[in-house]
């Protein structure tokens, strides 16, 4: 007899395309067992239902003594390029705007349970990820989430990924109106959607119910909209009507764009049509070979905004009309103001005994709603992980205390499905990496804090410098370059463990792995890029660290490095810049505004000395990440005289390059863009003439021979193509030094914002010297 | 029974059980098993989940299943669970799960820098299935397994009769069987039983 399958248990409760889509998927996995779908093909198939691969999916994986090959059944099955059948994998699941139900919840802790490893890691998209998945159960896991009403469809790939939204709208009492019904608009309209199936990169959207406030970030997206209303045109009689200020480009990355305002005003109908025509506009005339400057962000600052503008508006006014534009909206002037609302009565928070640890909570982890007697409630999750258990408890939570009983989610978002109008479940993922409980009742809180506590997700310090953001890094991702996660547990606790004032406990730290900044460092008051150095053969992982972001204002400002320091010593670092602050800022000085007046070269001063790494000899511990004690050095790279004399002579010419770009960031800060471009420029010249060094040491250092021999011996030789970015970096080179050979700065003036630019480009070409010689060390030593 | 996925905890005895026990110590003691290749299978990984309340504390990640110093409900323990699918009746797949954990809590008992911190019993063991379309949490999955689930821990406690306790408070959880034998049992002779060990 056949074994019951969760496609018979489930039928019925999957609606038919979402089902039939699961079915497609899963004759696609037994296709590509068979070898009968190409590999590249199946790739993009999985990834855009969110089945990511993981670190060491090519079956490599260096064990701190030598690098193994990983033996799988499966063989050399692959399930995209370079990447093994067999290998674990990680499951995204989109979370529209974060927005969950109690039993949505209940589901998630159990595919979690049975497919991975009882770990919900929630992201910094308000998304959820289960790692070490295999691929052959991501069908029964789709249908489990679809029955109730979660797809995992556009995850990832060339797509609109997750459409985010402030956790806090429709309870916020600074923003416009909630911005709520619009997301799930969004979402359900572009999901499948045929103009935004050609993209030659991923499309990022983000709404705001406010300017000030960073909860949605809407300056780093793709697309991104902050509500707003106007008097109604025409109109004298003091009404309003609902809109959105448009802004497009933003993205964070390896080089961040800052989003640019495309239109003051597009009202609530047009809000739909307008991202559909910036789709087509972005499907028609973005990248599609190179995928490094395939993002939105680059083809509007080829274009220029006012163009793009043009072009967006062109579209708009030759698109075929589709009643879901409007459809979601209320009939006449309704308001869509309450569509979310209680399931309980409010009441206030009364006096009387508060539990141990309750007002330290109360502190930083309640905030009132605009609805009298009502608070959200942000439940702090260290580095965005809890377990299946807490997952069920929570739940249980979210029915007791703020009266979360939906049974029937709000319907799946389908291709060609139009968005229901609430309710919506009361939890929300923030960007933060936390979750927020909505509609609880203030009188309630004592309790429901008791209930967190027995949880063991009673924290205190939400939104705190303590309650650290932080990509999966080398943990899990392939891409990852030190441990984030391990930096960022490391440093939770030895942040929880001090006093500090009220500005410094509202800093934020933020930490990625690797430049693509999945951990949004560049947005933190202190961030961290992970990074390597060689040291006497040996690899040391190292943080970037990154002052001078905004959080607020919805990412209002992106941060630049100041150095690379040990990864080891990072916690020293932290101590002594928030120390400098608490000691020398002036009276209401933002940590962004003090960093500006003592300026980066004090900073750098500050710190100097932990930039130094001891020899392997005199502390191993600087050879390893935190919370692995592997080796960090990739294969065994010898310390013989050969290494130490070509080490020496590389070094010395890397760290000029990276005094060169430091200098062009105080430039910079001094108001000389001019200067700062020039520096970077030459910042690179010689980080790219060093290498060329290793080759042909009487490389002058005329620029146009250095470019030369650069491509030829590096480029051309595909010995500075990064294994994942290709020849990004060197292109960041080539790029400004054809435009410096031809006499000018890329046209135009050189702006603040270009010159921010070219220093981000600089930095990360250093970086990828780095790398380069490291990669060019090891075939020697092999 | 057609699940595979099987999974036998071995609970840490006092004192380690009572809050000694940091969960980083067993981070170089995995990573050292997939560099020395400790078990008999594909390991990949180690995940580090000590930053979380009453969580899978270190994983070691295998091909085939996983193996964790797991701190569920605050009982720490030796947590094996099977992945992919196995070989043989489930009678035979029950055993190899059993002995499995038993063999990770014995090779964790000898770890040089946790011998004598560290001590495992087998007079409780917890079994569980880590699948909910086959074996919901309730009476019926207890009826299905009842046989080999008692087989079983005959085998592990010499042949002296075992008693089920099933944990079926939350029809969500997991299905979850404590298998309580009559008297204290170590894990090198449980395993042994099973036709384990070195």
């Amino acid at each position: 007899m056949q074994a019951l399958t969760w496609k018979d248990k489930l039928a019925g409760r999957v609606s038919e395309p979402l089902g039939r889509e699961i079915d497609i998927f899963e004759t696609e996995i037994g296709l590509r067992k068979q070898g009968k779908m190409e590999e590249k093909l199946f790739a993009e198939t999985r990834l855009r239902r969110g089945v990511y691969g993981q670190r060491y999916d090519n079956g490599q994986r260096h064990d701190g003594i030598a690098s193994q090959t990983l033996s799988y059944p499966s063989g050399e099955l692959t399930k995209g390029p370079m990447t093994l059948w067999d290998a674990p994998g990680m499951q995204r699941i989109k979370i529209p705007y974060g927005v969950l139900t109690a039993d949505q919840m209940e589901v998630l802790a159990e595919v979690a349970e049975e497919y991975s490893d009882a770990i919900l890691h929630v992201t910094t998209r308000q998304d959820l990820q289960l790692h070490f998945v295999h691929v052959e159960d991501t069908p029964d896991i789709m249908r489990r989430l679809a029955a109730v009403g979660i797809t995992t469809r556009e995850a990832c790939g060339n797509t609109v990924r997750n459409v985010t939204a402030c956790p806090y709208a429709g309870v916020c009492g600074d923003e416009s109106f909630d911005t709520t019904p619009y997301a799930q608009a969004l979402t359900y309209f572009l999901l499948g959607h045929q103009d935004a199936q050609d993209f030659g990169r991923k499309f990022k959207i983000a709404l705001s119910g406010c300017r000030q406030h960073a909860c949605a970030l809407v300056n780093m997206h793709d697309l991104g909209v902050i509500a707003c209303r106007r008097p109604v045109p025409g109109n004298s009689d003091g009404r309003e009507e609902r809109g959105f200020e448009v802004y497009v480009g933003g993205g964070l990355g390896s080089v961040p764009h800052q989003a640019k305002l495309l239109l003051e005003f597009v009202p609530e109908g047009e809000l739909l049509p307008t991202a559909q025509a910036v789709a087509r506009v972005f499907a028609r005339l973005g990248e599609k070979k190179n995928r490094q400057r395939a993002r939105l962000k680059f083809l509007i600052a080829r274009l220029g905004v006012e163009e793009f503008k043009r072009l967006v508006i062109e579209e708009r006014a030759r698109l075929p009309l589709d009643r879901r534009w409007t459809a979601f909206l209320p009939e006449g002037e309704g308001d869509l103001a309450g569509v979310d609302r209680p399931r309980k009565p409010g009441a206030p928070l009364g006096p009387g005994a508060r539990p141990e640890g309750f007002e330290a909570w109360h502190k930083t982890n309640v905030r009132p709603q605009k609805q009298p007697g009502y608070a959200v409630v942000t439940v702090r999750l260290p580095l965005g992980d809890l377990t299946s258990r807490q997952m069920r408890g929570l739940a249980n939570l979210a029915r007791r205390f703020t009266g979360d009983t939906l049974t029937r989610p709000l319907g799946v978002a389908e291709a060609g499905a139009e968005a229901p109008r609430g309710p919506y479940g009361s939890v929300r993922a923030t960007v933060e990496q936390n979750i927020a409980l909505r509609w609880v009742p203030e009188a309630e809180l004592p309790a429901l804090y008791q209930e967190l506590v027995a949880l063991g997700l009673g924290m205190a310090g939400a939104g705190t410098i303590a309650d650290i953001t932080a990509c999966p890094g080398t943990d899990t991702c392939k891409l990852g370059i030190s441990s984030s996660r391990g930096l960022g547990a490391e440093l939770s606790h030895h942040l929880a463990a001090r006093e500090h004032d009220a500005a410094v406990a509202g800093l934020h730290i933020k930490m990625s792995g690797c430049f693509n900044a999945c951990g949004q460092h560049h947005i933190a008051d202190i961030g961290f890029l992970g990074v390597s150095r060689n040291v006497g053969g040996r690899r040391v992982p190292h943080f970037q660290l990154v002052v001078g972001g905004q959080w607020t204002e919805n990412a209002g400002s992106y941060g630049l490095a100041v150095g690379a320091i040990p990864s080891k010593r990072i916690p020293e670092v932290v101590d002594r810049v928030t120390g400098l602050y608490t000691r020398e800022r002036l009276a209401g000085e933002s940590f962004q505004a003090f960093i500006r007046r003592i300026g980066k070269a004090a900073l750098r001063t500050l710190v100097e000395d932990l930039l130094e790494v001891p020899p392997y000899e005199q502390d191993p511990g600087f050879y390893s990440d935190w919370g692995d004690p592997r080796e960090y050095t990739i294969g065994d790279l010898g310390v013989g005289e050969c290494a130490g004399e070509v080490v020496s002579p590389v070094h010395f010419g890397l760290a000029a390059s990276e005094r060169e770009a430091f200098e062009a960031l105080l430039h910079l800060d001094q108001g000389r863009p001019e200067e700062a471009a020039r520096l970077a420029y030459t910042a690179m010249l010689t980080a790219a003439r060093t290498l060329v060094r290793l080759q042909y040491l009487d490389v002058s250092e005329e620029p146009d021979e250095i470019a030369n021999e650069f491509r030829t011996r590096l480029v051309d030789t595909r010995l500075f193509a990064d294994p994942y970015a290709g020849d990004k970096f060197a292109q960041y080179f080539l790029r400004v030094h054809s435009r410096s050979a031809a006499g000018g700065g890329g046209g135009g003036e050189m702006t603040a914002e270009r010159a921010h630019r070219r220093i981000e480009e600089a930095q990360l070409f250093i970086e990828a010297a780095h790398a380069c010689y490291d990669r060019m060390t090891q075939t020697r030593g092999a | 029974m057609e699940a595979y996925r099987l999974g036998v905890k071995v609970f840490v005895e006092p004192p380690a059980a009572s809050g000694a026990l940091r969960s980083e110590e067993f981070i170089p003691v995995f990573h050292r098993w997939i560099q020395n290749r400790r078990l008999a299978e594909t390991l990949i990984d180690v995940a580090d989940y000590g930053h979380v309340h009453q969580g899978p504390g270190v994983v070691l990640i295998g091909h085939a299943a996983n193996y964790a110093l797991d701190f569920d409900e605050g009982l720490p323990g030796l947590l094996y669970v099977r992945k992919r699918p196995a070989e043989g009746a489930f009678a035979e797949r029950l055993a190899e799960t059993f002995r499995a954990a038993l063999h990770a809590a014995r090779l964790l008992e000898e770890e040089p820098g946790l011998a004598g911190k560290l001590r495992f019993g087998a007079a409780r063991i917890r079994f569980r299935i880590h699948d909910r379309l086959l074996a919901p949490n309730g009476s019926a999955t207890l009826a299905a397994v009842r046989p080999a689930l008692e087989a079983i821990g005959a085998r592990v406690h010499g042949g002296a009769a075992v008693t089920l306790h099933p944990l079926f408070e939350d029809p969500r959880a997991l299905f979850t069987v404590d298998v309580v034998g009559p008297g204290a049992l170590d894990v090198a002779t449980a395993e042994a039983r099973l036709g384990g060990g070195t």
